[in-house]
């Protein structure tokens, strides 16, 4: 697909020329103390640790949203399959230098899957074995906030999850995206 | 090339920085001039009379242009199409210039009207000054309602320094 293979090479030249690089294992061991850190805060309530790193991506997502367009200078996206393109191929790439596959569209082109063949957040990573994390922890929790905050910022509201991460034993990690609505222009309140 | 003033406004339709370099065009001025006589007789205001005058005709004048640049806006992208936006627009007194982010932050800068195009300096703006000192400092909120964070130090001052060194 054209747009596929464009948005690749846009991805490709930022990671090369525009983006400052960090230590991996940095980037893992931060992100891997907060989630144990909420673990423990939460005291091992695994669907209230999901719910707080997906909040924290939402508010980092806002942010990120606009250091994205800055570097990458790309303008507004034709249509979703578009902006998933986007996503994967240039966003993932300068942030995490990874490129999830885009896939299992719906016929309405309003939901996908991204997969997942890598993930620098989860490398080192071995889910708590008391029985109950394998079946509740999205240890990348934040990835789907991080993608909900972006994507509110660029007017369209999406519902992010995951439905299967390989730390749980399964074969893939894929986050399912919906697209609920394109959010209208504000309105400067009426005056008296 | 003479810079009279600069706004942003996020996309709430609010106008979270502004900025006056040069007192405005006589005609601006002018054609609010019965607004003081208004104001004058107001018992809140216990600033001295022009300070409070000159506040005020500031935010008057920033939501003036947030709805001639939103409807300008609007009727580009009717005529033009989706993609299309206005740049800017010139008056016997003033010219204004436009840029707009995809994450609806609004851009306006305003000035004498023999400038040349101020497109590719409000997207530096933005893309150096803007996300650099605003969006990319952590402890600054990630929106601005009336302002806060916008109005920080390292911000306004890099806004200065490009302003008076970069574009005159």
């Amino acid at each position: 697909m054209s747009s596929t293979t464009k948005a690749s090479r846009i991805g490709e030249e930022l990671w090369k020329t525009r983006v400052d690089k960090v230590n991996a294992e940095l980037v893992t061991l931060t992100y891997g103390t907060i989630v144990a850190q909420l673990c423990q805060d939460y005291d091992g309530n695994y669907p209230e640790v999901n719910k707080q790193l997906e909040k924290m991506g939402y508010n980092i997502g806002m942010r990120l949203i606009e250091d994205f367009l800055a570097k990458s200078n790309v303008g507004r996206c034709a249509n979703f399959r578009e902006t998933a393109d986007m996503i994967a191929k240039v966003g993932f790439r300068i942030f995490l230098n990874i490129a999830p596959t885009v896939t299992n569209w719906t016929s309405d082109n309003n939901q996908f899957s991204l997969v997942f063949d890598e993930n620098p957040l989860a490398d080192f990573v071995e889910l708590p074995d008391d029985g109950r994390a394998q079946d509740e922890l999205w240890f990348s929790n934040i990835l789907c906030g991080v993608l909900r905050g972006a994507l509110e910022m660029v007017q369209m509201q999406v519902e992010a999850h995951f439905v299967s991460d390989v730390l749980r034993g399964d074969d893939t990690t894929e986050m399912r995206v919906s697209l609920i609505r394109y959010i209208e222009d504000e309105m400067p309140p009426e005056e008296e | 090339m003479v810079v009279y003033s600069f706004y942003i406004f996020d996309r709430h339709a609010e106008c979270i920085y502004k900025r006056r370099w040069l007192p405005r065009p006589a005609s601006i001025t002018g054609g609010k001039s019965s607004r003081p006589t208004s104001e004058a007789s107001a018992p809140a205001t216990s600033t001295p009379a022009l300070l409070g005058q000159s506040a005020r005709t500031t935010d008057d004048d920033a939501k003036l242009i947030f709805g001639t640049v939103f409807s300008l806006r609007n009727m580009v992208r009717k005529l033009g199409g989706e993609d299309d936006n206005f740049v800017t627009y010139k008056t016997s007194q003033y010219k204004l210039h436009y840029y707009e982010t995809p994450t609806n932050i609004k851009f306006v800068m305003l000035t004498d009207i023999k400038s040349p195009s101020m497109r590719i300096a409000l997207q530096q703006i933005y893309i150096n000054l803007y996300v650099e000192y605003v969006v990319k400092n952590p402890l600054s909120p990630v929106e601005h309602p009336g302002g806060v964070g916008v109005n920080n130090e390292l911000f306004e001052e890099s806004l200065e320094q490009f302003v008076t060194r970069v574009l005159s």
